[in-house]
């Protein structure tokens, strides 16, 4: 954990006149969890759709890895290794567990479409190099059960675990949790936890996430931003953010 | 070279049908095969890495494991030298676990992962030797105590190469093989106390050999070890046959994927827990049709029609049709009902059902009876011990305790077990 890996300035974003998020600036250290918090409208979303490119930022610029953009596009996001999950699962419901996590490893795939359609040349040996890491990631977020399961018949909390695969599938140097937990139960909630903290520490992943549960937070994180209408009120360790008087003020303490 | 002992058979194997196969196990998805003659091979090896390290004849190596080829290897290797496998049931509460291993206060240990390195820890165990299978989140011990299986092997071949290892296994027909602990109260308002059981290489081959000869367990045979070997019925039933026979063993891809890779394999040779039989019962039960389709009246018409053309179950206290022949009856019985339904739980091919521990009730055997699945159980005869003031006092069964002077072939063990905390 040295050098950040992605640094926000001053990023501004509104959408017909109305203030989404207002001059935010944070760093995000290469390797840790970040977690971004506020009540409900503070903005998270729309800064992690900033961060890989799905919202364009009115002003302000993203450094990522070393280089400042004034724009991200999502897939310059996702070639340069960022990866990222939703609130409301975003799965093909209709595949199975272990194509949908396929799916994630489609901008690791060697070889020309004409390789790939007529299954000659580097295909064959990609095929099974892409089978091989997505079954690594299957084994990893502990689903070989549900491998052939059809996605829409998992329960949500699977399903979520399915989505965190697709995204790993992709072996993102950073990525983007969009309350990973939400829905869950505390079981389920402390499995996921584990397989964040995991993900941490066997990939190097840099993680920002978004989560309500203060408690999870608060175990789970490096570094805390705190969102509020838009603007930042908090940004240090979880406990510098937990002795905040602002942040105790506007969100931890209502919450509590 | 020896038969009365697991090792001596393996070698056994290894030299009559080397380049057959002895374990598949399922890994990320694909079923890897070991041959019998790179079992031997690692067990040799492995015995070699055990010896250098001071592990000795009576010695115990507690494994910490659910079913995995490693488990079973290194198990095979402390036996080779005399050793003795002491397996340690993951299914049991966490907190009878955590006291038995407080109990014993384990030397040798194969742990999984590190779930179970954590336990250990909890329970004041500081191994001489720990080999783990699983590396994901081990902090790196440079103790040299803590050995990843991959490095255990590494190691081996460089001991290998430096001293040539013993041909013959260090062992006896009459020494321990197995040791079974359990934390188990004699009476409702007891407290629990740490009970004892062992099994010889004699006695768990003789028993083996009985299998083989009633159930006529042939080298084709396929077996899955969903439990292996936590419980000495596994070890009787599964484990000596295995090494008797020469059959492939299977091992799952964990224990969620069980019921998913026993339905892959079509085992032919079944040895599961009441637990097994009851949740793939449940199994079936949650895939029946709704009751009063046609379709349920159909499921109940088949299985109806299979169980009048079997032979009485041993248990029915009524009196049973008896068998009709063949009849196009049931065969539009089997085809569109029996044959689907034991393929959903894998016993498509399964020819040898048993049962090991604890008895089904009547209603499970009836519903397994009517797939044409003639559960058999296999009561183990074991004996537990309980140490108290220098005698060993032999329970059986919930059965009335008879407290007896410390028999020989328990002495050793118990004295190795240390007070129950």
């Amino acid at each position: 954990m040295s050098s950040p890996l992605l640094e926000l300035s001053h990023i501004s974003l509104s959408f017909k006149g109305v203030k989404a998020v207002t001059d935010i600036s944070f760093a995000v250290k290469e390797g840790e969890i970040c977690a971004l918090i506020g009540p409900n409208g503070a903005g998270k979303s729309s800064l992690l759709n900033v961060i890989n490119g799905v919202y364009q930022p009115d002003s302000g610029d993203i450094q990522y890895a070393g280089d400042r953009l004034k724009r991200m596009q999502p897939h310059a996001a996702a070639r340069r290794g960022i990866a990222r999950t939703f609130q409301n699962i975003a799965l093909f419901k209709g595949m199975s567990v272990l194509d949908n996590v396929l799916t994630g490893r489609n901008l690791k795939v060697r070889g020309s479409w004409l390789e790939q359609a007529l299954h000659i040349g580097r295909a064959p040996g990609d095929e099974v190099i892409q089978r091989q890491r997505a079954e690594e990631i299957i084994e990893f977020l502990r689903i070989q059960p549900w491998r052939n399961s059809i996605v829409g018949t998992l329960p949500y909390g699977l399903q979520k675990r399915v989505e965190l695969a697709r995204a790993l599938a992709a072996e993102p140097r950073l990525l983007l949790l969009d309350e990973p937990m939400a829905g869950m139960n505390h079981e389920e909630k402390a499995d996921m936890s584990r397989f964040i903290l995991d993900t941490q520490r066997e990939f190097g992943t840099t993680i920002v996430l978004i989560e309500h549960d203060i408690g999870v937070v608060m175990n789970l994180s490096d570094h805390v931003v705190v969102l509020d209408y838009g603007k930042k009120i908090g940004d240090g360790t979880p406990q510098e953010v937990r002795e905040n008087p602002e942040v105790i003020a506007a969100y931890l303490g209502t919450s509590h | 070279m020896s038969h009365d002992t697991l090792p001596g058979l393996l070698q056994h194997q290894a030299a009559q049908r080397g380049a057959d196969v002895a374990i598949r196990h399922k890994q990320l998805g694909i079923w890897h095969v070991l041959r019998w003659q790179e079992v031997w091979r690692e067990v040799q090896h492995l015995a070699a890495v055990l010896q250098a390290r001071g592990f000795q004849k009576g010695d115990a190596l507690f494994l910490l494991s659910h079913p995995r080829p490693q488990a079973l290897l290194l198990q095979l290797a402390a036996q080779w030298l005399g050793g003795v496998a002491a397996p340690v049931d993951l299914l049991a509460a966490r907190d009878d676990t955590l006291r038995v291993l407080q109990g014993l206060r384990p030397t040798w240990v194969f742990a999984e992962g590190e779930d179970e390195i954590a336990l250990l820890a909890e329970a004041g165990a500081v191994p001489r030797l720990l080999i783990y299978a699983d590396q994901r989140g081990v902090v790196a011990n440079h103790s040299s105590a803590h050995l990843a299986y991959a490095e255990a092997l590494a190691l081996a071949a460089e001991t290998v190469q430096a001293a040539p290892q013993q041909q013959a296994p260090l062992v006896a027909a009459v020494d321990h093989a197995f040791a079974f602990y359990r934390l188990e109260a004699q009476q409702a308002d007891q407290a629990p106390q740490l009970q004892l059981q062992t099994i010889s290489h004699h006695e768990l081959l003789n028993e083996g050999r009985r299998l083989l000869r009633q159930e006529n367990l042939k080298p084709q045979d396929e077996a899955l070890a969903a439990r292996a070997f936590a419980a000495s019925g596994h070890a009787r039933y599964l484990l000596a046959p295995w090494l008797l026979a020469g059959f492939r063993l299977n091992f799952p891809e964990n224990l969620a994927t069980r019921d998913n890779d026993r339905r892959e394999l079509g085992p032919t040779l079944v040895a599961g827990t009441r637990e097994t039989y009851q949740r793939l019962e449940s199994l079936v039960q949650q895939r029946l049709p709704q009751a009063g389709s046609w379709r349920r009246r159909l499921v109940d018409w088949a299985l109806r029609t299979s169980s009048a053309t079997r032979k009485p179950l041993v248990v029915s206290l009524r009196p049973v049709a008896k068998p009709p022949r063949f009849s196009l009856q049931l065969l539009l019985a089997q085809w569109l009902v029996i044959n689907p339904l034991r393929d959903v739980i894998g016993f498509s091919r399964t020819r040898v059902p048993l049962l090991v521990g604890e008895p089904l009730p009547e209603s499970s055997l009836r519903f397994f009876h009517s797939l044409g699945i003639e559960v058999r159980n296999w009561e183990e005869q074991a004996y537990w011990y309980v140490l108290e003031g220098g005698k060993a006092r032999v329970v059986k069964r919930g059965h009335a305790s008879l407290t007896l002077p410390t028999p020989a072939v328990a002495a050793a063990s118990v004295s190795t077990v240390g007070s129950p905390s």
